[in-house]
């Protein structure tokens, strides 16, 4: 993180922070400014013009960029497919037709794996890389609320995130769905689009807490979107209403095949709750995550180790 | 935010306002299907008329020359048969027709009076002269109508004044039009008009669906039940189907797609319910007959949603079996 907030507030003290610093500096809640010039949302706003252009032009961009752009070349090579006649995807026999394999894509290759990867990158990164950089410092040291920093970074990363992911699903879209069947269909992606937003978004949230509590935010991320949820949702019994892919999954408005592997995973979709009841739990997910972990920001003591 | 990062966010956005207005466009300001397209379904469809309940399509060249009709072609009529329609006719149905498309349209009292309801566009090559003569000489008329020539029979020996005349009409100069006169007329002014089928979203999107059929047909299924005259008793017990569709590909062997839209959820789990049971069944009974087990094997269900499907096979053993049936039968006729 720079230490060249704009004003208003006083300019930081000393640009070469870490030079202040001895063996280990604290960052403690007795630390920060009592006095904050600024309001939670204005604090809170600045460090999103600040940290969305950091994040878009950093390395974990290019990460993102592969992973979104997976499905695209995907829905390409489908696509050349089925100029030259052939069906680019059977089930039972069964050609299944583009907005079939638009929705496998949507819910296998997006919702499952995309947006938890995603999350987990970047939600575990919005506290943990300023620790690891030792920049929090200057952020901490800014007259704004602790917790401004966290929501500040939360929603930059929403953004960017967004910006990358729903492009490249309308892309996917266009490229598989025949216009003909534009109007039929249309409403399916923007629900789709809605919940990919959500699914972001509840994910950011639960990974910047995680990135703000643990002191080994990524392992635990990765543990929890691909070994936890994957086990549990495979599984028979209530454990699975602790994901999120569980409420996800109840969202989501493509039918699935339903014979042979495609019928186990079938079988896994069945329990679906009501579609309230997982918006319930998806923004209940989202506040008290974004809540608890913008509580750590405000009050723990973060360690720079030399 | 540096000029970078606002090009970004506009680049992205950009592609997010396009792709949602153009489909906010397509639902909601009643953009129709032919539009944006005119690869779902054959070209006769424009000649179809836009109330159309049913549309049904068979390649007949396809289904000619398939390894499966080689198999049962001696059980057709003899040569001598077919050379004396070729001749009064011009017209060799193995190697004139094409392709067929039939159409049904929503009439009152189909069961009991279909004349008028059905409509079929033949595609080939047809000697149009020979058959204006043979038609004259039967007591047709010949006239035009929107430019087209229609040849119409008015069938004397009928006292019932509701009798439709029946039609033929060349629409194009590989194309005919069959049926009643009224429903030739529509056709044609259905294309003239731009007022088809292929203008009707919902069964377009069940067009473009089918794939790899060489034949298939597409229709509202409530059209048809209210109309066919069936007991209420059974009525009542037909889920509430809305659409369906049929697609078969016929070559060596048979295998084909069923599928149903319901009207809501809880239908189309009472019919898949009902097909499960059914399936359980012919497993059941088919369980000695390797052929007929191959074949019950071959059923499967699926669908999620509004929506139920049942796709088949007919293995080689069944036709074997069909082809022994078959030959059985006729070497018993034979000497008869």
């Amino acid at each position: 993180m720079n230490a060249d907030m704009a004003t208003p507030g006083p300019p930081f003290d000393n640009a070469q922070g870490r030079q202040m610093t001895p063996k280990t500096q604290t960052q403690g809640a007795s630390n920060a400014p009592r006095q904050g010039h600024m309001s939670f949302l204005s604090a809170s706003r600045r460090v999103f013009d600040l940290s969305l252009g950091e994040m878009l032009w950093s390395r974990r961009t290019i990460f993102m960029g592969l992973v979104v752009g997976g499905p695209v070349l995907l829905a390409l090579i489908v696509k050349g497919v089925e100029l030259f006649g052939m069906s680019a995807l059977r089930v039972n026999g069964q050609r299944v037709a583009g907005f079939g394999i638009f929705g496998v894509m949507i819910w296998m290759l997006f919702l499952r794996f995309i947006v938890p990867v995603l999350g987990v990158f970047y939600g575990t990164a919005l506290m943990a890389d300023e620790v690891e950089d030792k920049t929090i410092t200057y952020l901490f040291t800014r007259p704004i609320p602790r917790g401004a920093v966290l929501v500040g970074k939360y929603l930059a990363y929403l953004a960017c995130t967004l910006l990358v992911v729903l492009p490249s699903v309308m892309i996917v879209y266009f490229l598989l769905v025949p216009l003909s069947a534009l109007p039929s269909t249309f409403g399916s992606l923007v629900i789709d689009m809605a919940l990919l937003g959500l699914g972001l978004a509840v994910y950011g949230a639960v990974f910047a807490f995680v990135g703000a509590y643990f002191k080994r935010p990524l392992v635990i991320g990765l543990l929890f979107a691909f070994g936890w949820e994957q086990v549990v949702m495979a599984l028979p019994g209530y454990l699975k209403q602790f994901t999120i892919a569980f409420y996800m999954q109840g969202l989501v408005p493509h039918a699935m095949p339903s014979d042979g592997v495609a019928s186990i995973l079938q079988g896994m979709f069945r329990e679906n709750p009501p579609a309230w009841v997982c918006l319930s739990w998806l923004f209940s997910y989202l506040g008290v995550f974004l809540y608890m972990a913008t509580r750590v920001v405000e009050r723990k003591e973060y360690i720079l180790e030399q | 935010m540096s000029n970078k990062t606002r090009y970004f966010v506009a680049v992205t956005g950009a592609i997010l306002v396009i792709g949602l207005g153009t489909g906010m466009v397509a639902s909601y300001m009643g953009v129709s299907a032919s539009v944006f397209t005119s690869a779902a379904g054959p070209e006769e469809l424009e000649y179809v008329p836009a109330e159309a309940a049913v549309v049904a399509y068979a390649n007949v060249r396809d289904v000619m020359n398939s390894e499966l009709r080689k198999r049962f072609q001696e059980m057709e009529p003899t040569q001598e048969h077919k050379n004396e329609f070729e001749e009064k006719t011009g017209l060799n149905f193995e190697q004139d027709i094409d392709t067929v498309v039939a159409a049904m349209m929503p009439k009152t009292n189909l069961a009991t009076n279909p004349e008028g309801a059905f409509l079929i566009l033949a595609r080939g090559r047809f000697e149009a002269a020979r058959l204006e003569a043979l038609a004259v000489e039967h007591g047709a008329t010949i006239a035009d109508y929107q430019g087209k020539r229609l040849i119409t029979h008015h069938d004397t020996d009928s006292n019932d004044t509701s009798h439709e005349d029946m039609a033929v009409g060349f629409v194009e100069a590989d194309l005919i039009a069959f049926g009643s006169a009224t429903s030739v007329k529509a056709s044609i002014d259905a294309r003239r008009e731009n007022r088809n089928v292929v203008g009707n979203i919902e069964m377009m999107r069940l067009v473009s669906e089918l794939d790899n059929a060489n034949a298939w047909a597409v229709g509202r299924f409530d059209a048809i039940a209210s109309q066919t005259g069936l007991p209420t008793e059974i009525a009542s017990h037909i889920p509430a189907i809305s659409w369906f569709s049929a697609a078969g590909h016929i070559n060596g062997g048979v295998s084909g797609v069923l599928k149903a839209e319901t009207k809501d959820e809880a239908s189309a789990q009472n019919l898949r319910d009902v097909l499960k049971g059914l399936l359980a069944l012919a497993k059941m009974q088919a369980g000695n007959q390797p052929g007929m087990q191959a074949m019950a094997d071959s059923l499967i269900l699926s669908g999620d949603g509004k929506n139920v499907a049942l796709s088949f096979t007919l293995p080689s053993e069944v036709i074997d079996v069909l082809e022994g049936f078959a030959k059985g039968r006729k070497g018993m006729r034979g000497p008869m």
